[in-house]
């Protein structure tokens, strides 16, 4: 009876403990987004050095964007995650997925010091030094500063890329600022590499430029962007998100506002949470890259047409102090080793 | 046993610095001469703003009845000139108007550059074997390098909009009207050219006489295949700032939106369709013309 006693518990305590060992060391296989834009891909490549070599996972990174990739999870469950969505573009699908448990917040705040808005070009302002301190406001009232090439008769204000959660509400924006009867035209760039090419074809030529453009980016760092103060305040949520953030047709009555704060999350779906286990979703809810570490990383990135997985062992070779914090000892130890 | 299995490349340091070394020169090159070549391409734009002005300013009705016109000078064909008309309808009636107005405007534009300039080089390369083959990889090159390839240096010589993307689009759509007019006259037959020879014509003679007017339904496939490639260009180009039908395509592919994929990317085969159509009839018609059986 006690023999058997013994060994039942036995049993019940190894059954147990051999249940935990796997529950916390099995990491499955997980799917990451790599976004196409430079941040994106470093922190999808330093997630996939750290959670192969730290946690045992096998990652797969597969290519996205802001909007395809988040309707993907939403819908489809894959990938398993997105290092980088920016929250303000999707910010009513994603109330409704986490509230059904399909996606989890993991990480709040992976990049500090971050902001999307409108700047310029430190050209446009040795060219004409009175905008200094100037807000949105009263730089609108001088579409003679930024004549647009096609026209210049008109200001050329860059908007964002066709497709891009931004590009509607700069439209909107566009309209609620009335700048067309300002004399201004809203230029779309076509694709990041045209956003990109009217900065340093401006800032290359001496140029003005007033745009959008957001940071923690490479051209903000390289080309001293300048942002620019709206001169209004927020206009409060419901007309950023059921107006500024619509179609065109959807949002008829736009109000002025200030850009909503920026809010880029890590997103993860349940079956991260399932197939990676505790550790895992603990190193992304840990991991922060503060804004001035970001920037430098993305000026080495374009400086040295740094691929993202080289950049990502670049990052883990200089800021070791960092990541360390965000993992393990023994995780640490294996990455350091996997290097 | 190294040497085997791992390619003895150039050193990755070294491949880094190449590669920099390069993407420095030609942003220098472009810091110091792109407001120069910026400022040669400028009558072009001119005419391509005011082309697509036109083109908008035009009452709806007037546009497609020359449209009509023009299908029915081509090619004396009811049935096409209706179905341009229906089809120009559709599109405005769609919403699509704006953009099909400015797709119009560039690629007509293109489409004239790339006779100004691919036939007298399709002409050159008929008359010299040498110049045939110093072009013929060039033009297999042009048409087969990935376009985002030349978008980079193209981007960062003349920034975004019409003129890049006019570029862009010539590039791509500027080989088959060599290669065809290069073809037609070197098929031109023998014995004729030898009776024009024995006459005595000289060579521009024989050129403007013979050749070309014999060589003309090649040449007319060519700038049949130029449009058809200039339409396809249309959502690239659209990438470095080109309005027209490309950016609701692209707006589409990024956010998934069907129907509006589909609405103007059956715009763009619906000009096609009739450009092609057009033309065919009427390199047939020059052909029965002449005496010419299919």
């Amino acid at each position: 009876m006690k023999l058997k006693n013994i060994i039942l518990s036995a049993l019940i305590v190894l059954g147990f403990a051999s249940f935990g060992t796997v529950a916390n060391a099995k990491c499955g296989k997980l799917v990451i987004a790599e976004q196409n834009w430079a941040s994106a891909e470093l922190m999808a490549n330093v997630d996939k050095i750290i959670l192969e070599k730290g946690y045992g996972c096998e990652v797969e990174l597969i290519p996205g964007s802001t909007m395809p990739t988040f309707t993907s999870m939403n819908d489809k469950g894959t990938p398993d995650m997105n290092p980088e969505q920016w929250a303000n573009a999707v910010y009513e699908p994603l109330k409704v997925a986490v509230s059904e448990k399909r996606i989890v917040v993991a990480n709040k705040a992976p990049i500090t010091g971050l902001g999307e808005g409108w700047w310029i070009t430190p050209a446009t302002v040795e060219k004409h030094p009175e905008i200094k301190g100037m807000t949105a406001l009263e730089i609108l009232e001088h579409p003679e500063w930024f004549p647009d090439k096609e026209d210049p008769s008109k200001g050329a204000f860059v908007g964002c890329p066709a497709g891009w959660g931004c590009q509607l509400a700069n439209a909107n924006l566009f309209e609620a600022f009335e700048m067309e009867k300002k004399g201004w035209k809203l230029i779309d760039p076509g694709s990041a590499a045209g956003l990109d090419g009217t900065i340093s074809k401006a800032s290359d030529s001496g140029n003005t430029w007033l745009g959008y453009y957001w940071n923690p980016t490479s051209m903000v760092g390289k080309y001293g962007l300048i942002p620019v103060d709206f001169g209004v305040p927020f206009a409060g949520r419901d007309n950023w998100d059921n107006c500024i953030m619509k179609p065109a047709g959807e949002c008829t009555n736009p109000k002025k506002t200030a850009w909503t704060k920026s809010e880029v999350n890590s997103l993860i779906t349940a079956s991260f949470v399932k197939n990676g286990g505790k550790d895992a979703v603990k190193y992304v809810e840990k991991r922060t890259y503060p804004g001035d570490v970001m920037n430098g990383m993305l000026v080495y990135m374009a400086d040295n047409q740094a691929k993202g997985s080289d950049a990502a062992v670049e990052f883990l070779k200089k800021h070791e102090s960092l990541w360390s914090k965000w993992v393990s000892s023994s995780a640490k130890k294996k990455i350091k080793a996997g290097l | 046993m190294e040497f085997f299995t791992k390619f003895p490349g150039m050193e990755r340091s070294a491949l880094a610095e190449l590669r920099k070394g390069i993407d420095f020169a030609f942003r220098d090159f472009s810091k110091s001469y792109g407001d120069g070549i910026e400022a040669f391409f400028d009558p072009l734009l001119f005419f391509l703003v005011r082309l697509e002005k036109l083109l908008n300013s035009t009452p709806w009705p007037i546009i497609i009845l020359i449209i009509c016109g023009l299908a029915w000078i081509g090619s004396r064909n009811w049935k096409l000139v209706a179905g341009a008309a229906v089809a120009f309808f559709l599109i405005g009636y769609f919403g699509m108007w704006k953009d099909c107005m400015a797709t119009l405007a560039i690629i007509t534009v293109c489409v004239i550059i790339c006779m100004v300039v691919g036939i007298p080089v399709g002409v050159l390369m008929a008359r010299s074997d040498r110049t045939e083959k110093a072009i013929l990889p060039v033009l297999d090159m042009m048409q087969t390098i990935p376009s985002f390839v030349y978008l980079i240096p193209i981007l960062m010589l003349l920034g975004i909009g019409k003129v890049p993307g006019l570029i862009a689009i010539c590039i791509y759509a500027v080989p088959p009207i060599i290669r065809l007019t290069n073809l037609g006259i070197r098929e031109v037959d023998k014995e004729t050219i030898e009776a024009c020879e024995a006459f005595g014509a000289t060579k521009l003679q024989k050129l403007k006489t013979v050749q070309i007017p014999l060589a003309l339904p090649t040449v007319f496939a060519g700038v049949n295949q130029t449009i058809m490639m200039a339409l396809a260009m249309v959502v690239i180009a659209s990438m470095i700032g080109v309005k027209g039908l490309g950016v609701p395509i692209l707006r589409a592919v990024m956010n998934q939106y069907l129907a509006l994929g589909l609405f103007n990317g059956l715009a763009i085969v619906a000009i096609a369709i009739i450009f092609d159509r057009v033309a065919q009839e009427y390199g047939r018609r020059i052909q029965k013309h002449r005496g010419f059986k299919r």
